[in-house]
């Protein structure tokens, strides 16, 4: 199974192709396809390039990473995992 | 320091245009994303793995407290209240919005700066010595030859989209404290035949997936050729580098291929046909340059200061950071300071709004309106009355900047690694955390002494871990965070590419590690004896043992 991720192109921000093809920020909206469905899906965020940058596709299993890459895309979906020297609104843990 | 002239306000201020331009094009959707990737590059900007990224071009390092203060504007107004500084003594901005980034940019220009050439194939920020112009041991000040280097090279029209991006450091000393040799060219200024300015030149230095030292290739190139040398270089670089391989692309790759001395052939062609031409740096033009490098009007003072050692005496915390963190100077009575953006648990480089307002306001204060950004990743005030010291750290403590770590195993240089780097592997950022709070008892750091740890979340080496005493470098295996340990790189005039120690280790075994690593040292070290000095006399092998004997026990 996969989703549809990419940066949002007004902040950068980590999106995610919902259902209705919508942009939505959390990895838990994002719509699940099937392998043979997942790249017209990211061909039809790929179409909406004022809102997807660079859409690319990652494994799941449900909603929870399961590829090569699960490290990564825990730290897109949650944000930095240490903070930094002050606050930050992300910094959940991985 | 230098001042923009006309010409430079004029080409600042079209290029902040030319970016709202192009931005709102890109909005607009009448760029897409691969035709707004380059022009977004050009200024600064990259697309990381959680948003925009602007990197500022801070030249050689050198601000004033107006630009620091702008600096924490831009981090409260368009980030999250903080900046971070890398091994290139740029500043980072993690969080920006696309829209806001023609703002930033007008409002960098407002004081003097801006974020051309800190991406792209083109010749980026020059580096150098964050003592220029205050050791004691420098031949000459290198800052105006890299103000020079600047002015040539900003938007070079044939050295603008080069086979891949070019590195230049410079330094003015015997002493190498700006890494000359992991440059694409490192110069080190020496005296020529008849007394003048010359250029030891080193070219084919580099980090990354296939590390390489920088070559001599030229022992004394005259002050007023220097320009039409380094010509010669980029020219034979842009002819002869690949741009098949975006991993054989970089000068190191060409230099080692060819050789050095075919190489150096090749600059001399080149170098033949442009010498006598108008890249001969006018005595006028660097004397008028080097006027805004002109030393601060010191006052004429002991060298010795009763406030500073009194101070020393009295307070133990004081007389620490004046050990670590203080450094001679070449006027008497003065000295530098460093402040460690270092502290324990903190994340190597970074620094808040607030705490740059108050190293603005001790710039102006203590330090005739002077900062400079070190390519440790921390902040230099380089001209401090040795009497104002004392209220000087008091000021440091208050913001939490006083950590008395200079050099010492806790001044950790890392990359973002992959908490933020769309490149990275693995992260740096933890792992440099958890050193900072295993290791962090000043006085066990003291007994130790200096020892360089760099580490880098992947194998582009943004932490420069090739050249750290100790060196961290994260690899993905199989989805998970490793790290493999180097011993006995070393960046200065004695510059090493680290030997790799063994496997690699998961995350929570790379501290403990060291550790074991740097209690053998306090073992086998004689009397005076470096951490560095004690690899280079018994090699890697008793490091080796000690980082993998709980491990192999356990195993």
């Amino acid at each position: 199974m996969r989703i549809v991720t990419a940066n949002r192109l007004s902040d950068g921000r980590v999106i995610y192709l919902g259902e209705d093809d919508r942009p939505v920020e959390s990895v838990a909206e994002a719509a699940v396809f099937e392998a043979a469905e997942a790249e017209t899906a990211q061909a039809r965020a790929a179409a909406r390039p004022e809102v997807f940058v660079n859409p690319y596709l990652v494994e799941v299993t449900g909603h929870a990473f399961s590829g090569r890459d699960r490290l990564k895309e825990s730290i897109r979906a949650a944000g930095p995992t240490v903070g930094n020297s002050l606050s930050t609104d992300t910094g959940a843990a991985v | 320091m230098y001042r923009y002239d006309e010409f430079d306000a004029a080409l600042v201020r079209e290029r902040v245009e030319e970016f709202r331009d192009q931005v709102e094009r890109r909005v607009s959707g009448a760029l897409t994303e691969d035709e707004f990737k380059p022009l977004r590059l050009m200024n600064g900007v990259y697309l990381q793995l959680h948003a925009y990224m602007l990197r500022v071009a801070v030249p050689y390092g050198v601000m004033n407290g107006p630009q620091m203060r702008r600096l924490a504007y831009i981090a409260r107004t368009y980030d999250k209240g903080y900046g971070h500084f890398t091994t290139r003594t740029n500043i980072q901005f993690n969080w920006p919005a696309l829209s806001d980034l023609p703002a930033i940019l007008e409002d960098l220009a407002e004081v003097e700066m801006h974020a051309i050439q800190t991406s792209g194939n083109c010749i980026r920020n020059v580096t150098t010595d964050v003592f220029a112009g205050a050791t004691d041991d420098e031949i000459e000040d290198p800052r105006p030859w890299c103000e020079i280097l600047r002015q040539w090279s900003t938007i070079h029209p044939e050295f603008s989209f080069l086979p891949r991006k070019f590195k230049v450091a410079v330094i003015g000393a015997e002493k190498d404290r700006a890494a000359i040799r992991t440059h694409d060219v490192g110069l080190r200024i020496v005296r020529g035949a008849d007394g003048e300015t010359a250029f030891q030149v080193f070219v084919g230095g580099g980090q990354g997936r296939l590390p390489h030292l920088g070559q001599e290739i030229a022992t004394a190139v005259p002050g007023s050729e220097i320009l039409a040398y380094l010509t010669a270089i980029l020219r034979a670089y842009n002819l002869l580098g690949r741009r098949d391989n975006i991993h054989k692309a970089r000068i190191k790759i060409l230099v080692a291929s060819l050789g050095i001395e075919a190489f150096r052939e090749e600059v001399e062609r080149q170098f033949a046909t442009l010498r006598q031409e108008d890249l001969r740096i006018p005595d006028a033009e660097m004397d008028r340059i080097r006027a805004y490098f002109a030393p601060p009007t010191f006052a004429d003072l002991p060298k010795t200061s009763g406030a500073f050692d009194r101070a020393v005496l009295a307070d133990a915390d004081f007389a620490r950071f004046s050990r670590n963190n203080i450094r001679r100077h070449r006027q008497a009575g003065y000295a530098s300071v460093v402040i460690s953006l270092k502290p324990v648990d903190g994340v190597p480089g970074d620094i808040t709004a607030a705490q740059m307002e108050t190293v603005a306001d001790l710039a102006e204060r203590f330090s005739f309106d002077e900062v400079r950004a070190a390519y440790e990743q921390n902040l230099v005030l380089p001209h401090v009355r040795l009497d104002d010291t004392p209220a000087l750290w008091r000021a440091l403590r208050e913001a939490g900047l006083a950590t008395a770590n200079a050099d010492l195993v806790t001044d950790i240089i890392a990359c973002p690694g992959l908490d933020y780097c769309s490149l990275a592997n693995a992260r740096s950022i933890p792992v440099a955390q958890d050193l900072s709070r295993r290791l962090a008892d000043l006085a066990w750091q003291e007994k130790v002494g200096p020892v360089r740890i760099n580490m880098s979340g992947c194998i582009n080496a943004c932490g420069h871990h090739h050249v750290g005493h100790i060196g961290v470098l994260g690899v993905d295996r199989k989805g998970e965070e490793y790290y493999q340990i180097t011993v006995g790189g070393s960046p200065d005039e004695q510059a090493a590419l680290g030997e790799i120690v063994g496997r690699s280790l998961p995350a929570d075994e790379v501290a403990p590690a060291i550790q074991r690593a740097l209690d053998r040292y306090l073992v086998i070290r004689t009397e005076g004896e470096r951490f560095i000095d004690t690899v280079r006399r018994v090699g890697a092998d008793p490091f080796r043992q000690a980082i993998y004997e709980t491990l192999d026990a356990a195993a």
